[in-house]
């Protein structure tokens, strides 16, 4: 059984891609490095090159579609080990019928993709609504958030258009990463420790009224708690003023 | 007052009312400064009654000169009373929306001394928010009825949605409750708001420099239950602001029993299950092609509690079933039970390029509890009821299908992007209003 590593990056999976293109080779898996040492297996491992992830890149665009490269990435985000193999396999079928694939939906190597695709895309629409910013001091909001998905390079833009004129960082506390931006840009870099986090009075003065609207808001007598933890899952109440 | 007890009284007055989405605004961005908005709307939290938060719904003030009787503000009623400024209010709106907690405000009110008083205070914030902050969120605000068309003007032109309550489904209704009211003073600014919708989207259309007016449209609600009017009257005049006036959305508030007037119904618990009947139905009336005359008739003026519309009007119109998934136009198969917009998308793409059969449609992600009596497959008929419409509407009824948070298509929201349903904001509109 022959295995690709790759170092975990979506141009190292590329790259994969690339490789097995060109070596005609037809990898069982393509997996994030390291190889975890299955006996039977022959670990290849990829280093990524960039100019050749480009050509995969573009030859997606123009052979498949702008949508079936999007998909991918999205689904890429998942994070899920075997998230490599399947958009190889997504792409395998792309190849023969290009722009079409992503009609082919009863078939499992394009149903997979698009509904990882559709779950990261869904954690990165409800986190527009759920990430909280903290004032920390004068010019500064920091957010914290803990997404199931790697997604924050996906809600920043979003928060640079929207909140153009303050100052945020967007702090991935799960992957030790964040989104920095300084009412100009945003950049997205390394960070695993959390700030001190003390709250001026006047945050906690905010934090306050909005719990107090919060609760103030829910009508009683059609209290759902069930619908609520529907919509609101539990592992993103730690981070919701209105929740702690 | 402190800012926190007004913030606690005016939630708490505001929070009966219905609406709150913030989608199909088409204000984009302005480099630096703070705000934008979502065309299919951003639900923030979920209250403890399962509702979506997405703005900071508020009334400026609930000192009220009117005395209606379904409603918590009504002069006569004891509960303590409070203003905003709208300097407080523009602080709050700001705050919590630097914080991320909202989309922006929808602001109401009760009647402080006459309809232009309150609707010019209200203007005020909204200019003080477009205008010294240039924010640029969404804003709802709420037209009071019996304010001068001058100021729904000036409210248009600052406001991304405007609202018009109808109250009550009927006239006679109205006149019982709410006998200050009158329904021209609720349909005449419908109206002009609607023109005003209409002239500035032509003239936009071709200079970009006119002055936006409401871009996300205008809506209404209506209370359900605190007068005797059957389903059919309600869906019918839903269909007719719909047509007439090109709302946005009409919504259904299930009459929560806020006081014991003896005009009203009595009644212990707010009808939820015909509050989600309602909201099904007019689903059905703006994007599945159906009419209220085909959902409703004079024979049958009220949903039935067991099972949802669709399939109610499918079991009683059987002898246009099963239809074949394979050739089956788009229009009907979204007249099927069980398949939805999402689902009929799918089975149109995926057929093009394959014979579905039941396994198919499965991997499609196509719900068949319902459909299955509905359909072949390839010419097969899978359900063992046979086009019986008793035995299935028996069958159906079973489950708990009829309660008000058991619709299946809520459940997979977060599922539709990134290939969102095209009209307005099906995606902050289901999540928050049912």
């Amino acid at each position: 059984m022959l295995i690709y590593l790759y170092d975990g990056s979506f141009a190292g999976l590329l790259t994969a891609i690339h490789e097995a293109y060109y070596r005609r080779e037809r990898p069982e898996q393509i997996l994030p490095g390291p190889g975890e040492g299955n006996l039977f297996a022959r670990y290849v491992e990829i280093a990524t090159d960039q100019a050749k992830a480009d050509k995969v890149y573009t030859a997606v665009e123009q052979k498949i579609s702008g949508k079936a490269l999007r998909q991918a990435f999205y689904a890429f985000l998942s994070e899920l080990p075997q998230v490599g193999t399947w958009i190889y396999h997504y792409w395998d079928l792309g190849w023969k019928v290009g722009k079409k694939l992503n009609l082919h939906l009863h078939d499992p190597r394009v149903s997979r993709i698009l509904e990882l695709s559709r779950k990261v895309s869904g954690e990165k629409h409800r986190m527009l609504g759920l990430l909280r910013f903290r004032q920390l001091n004068h010019d500064l909001y920091y957010a914290p958030m803990e997404p199931d998905y790697n997604i924050l390079a996906l809600v920043a833009p979003h928060f640079s258009r929207r909140m153009a004129d303050q100052n945020w960082i967007i702090h991935d506390l799960k992957r030790g990463l964040a989104a920095v931006y300084n009412k100009e840009q945003w950049f997205l870099t390394e960070l695993s420790q959390i700030p001190p986090l003390e709250t001026p009075a006047e945050e906690a003065r905010w934090q306050k009224l909005w719990q107090e609207y919060f609760d103030s808001i829910a009508i009683a007598s059609r209290t759902n708690l069930a619908l609520q933890r529907r919509f609101l899952p539990r592992r993103y109440w730690k981070h919701l003023i209105e929740k702690i | 007052m402190e800012l926190l007890e007004k913030l606690k009284i005016l939630a708490n007055s505001a929070k009966y009312d219905v609406s709150c989405s913030s989608g199909g605004s088409s204000r984009s961005p302005k480099p630096g400064s703070l705000g934008g908005t979502h065309p299919y709307g951003i639900c923030h939290s979920w209250s403890a009654d399962g509702r979506c938060i997405t703005l900071l719904k508020i009334l400026l003030t609930n000192y009220c000169v009117y005395d209606c009787a379904y409603c918590i503000n009504r002069v006569s009623n004891d509960l303590p009373r409070a203003f905003f400024t709208p300097q407080e209010l523009v602080e709050l709106t700001l705050s919590f929306y630097r914080r991320n907690y909202i989309e922006g405000l929808f602001l109401s009110s009760a009647v402080f001394r006459n309809p232009d008083y309150t609707m010019e205070l209200m203007i005020e914030v909204a200019r003080q928010l477009r205008v010294e902050h240039r924010f640029n969120g969404y804003i709802h605000l709420k037209a009071i009825p019996g304010a001068d068309p001058r100021l729904l003007a000036l409210a248009g032109s600052f406001a991304d949605r405007i609202s018009v309550n109808i109250e009550l489904p009927t006239s006679q209704g109205l006149k019982l409750l709410a006998p200050q009211k009158k329904r021209e003073a609720i349909l005449k600014p419908m109206g002009f708001i609607a023109e005003q919708i209409m002239a500035a989207k032509e003239e936009r259309a071709r200079s970009k420099r006119r002055q936006h007016f409401a871009p996300a449209g205008q809506t209404t609600q209506l209370i359900v239950g605190a007068t005797p009017e059957p389903d059919l009257q309600i869906l019918k005049l839903a269909e007719n602001l719909y047509q007439r006036y090109q709302l946005k959305r009409v919504y259904y508030s299930a009459y929560v029993p806020v006081s014991s007037h003896p005009h009203l119904a009595h009644i212990q618990e707010p009808p939820l299950l015909r509050e989600n009947r309602l909201y099904q139905a007019d689903w059905l009336l703006r994007f599945y092609g159906f009419k209220s005359d085909e959902l409703l008739d004079p024979a049958h003026p009220n949903f039935a509690p067991e099972v949802d519309p669709k399939t109610d009007w499918a079991l009683r119109h059987i002898h246009l079933f099963p239809v074949e998934v394979n050739r089956a136009p788009f229009e009907l198969l979204l007249r099927v039970p069980g398949i939805g917009l999402r689902s009929a998308k799918r089975i149109v793409a995926a057929r093009r390029v394959h014979s579905l059969d039941l396994e198919d449609l499965k991997k499609l992600g196509v719900v068949l509890k319902r459909a299955i009596h509905f359909i072949t497959c390839r010419g097969k008929y899978h359900s063992p009821l046979d086009l019986d419409a008793a035995l299935i509407r028996n069958a159906l009824a079973g489950g708990k299908n009829g309660s008000p948070e058991s619709q299946g298509e809520q459940l997979t929201i977060f599922s539709l992007l990134p290939q969102p349903p095209a009209p307005e904001n099906i995606w902050s509109a289901i999540t928050g209003e049912l």
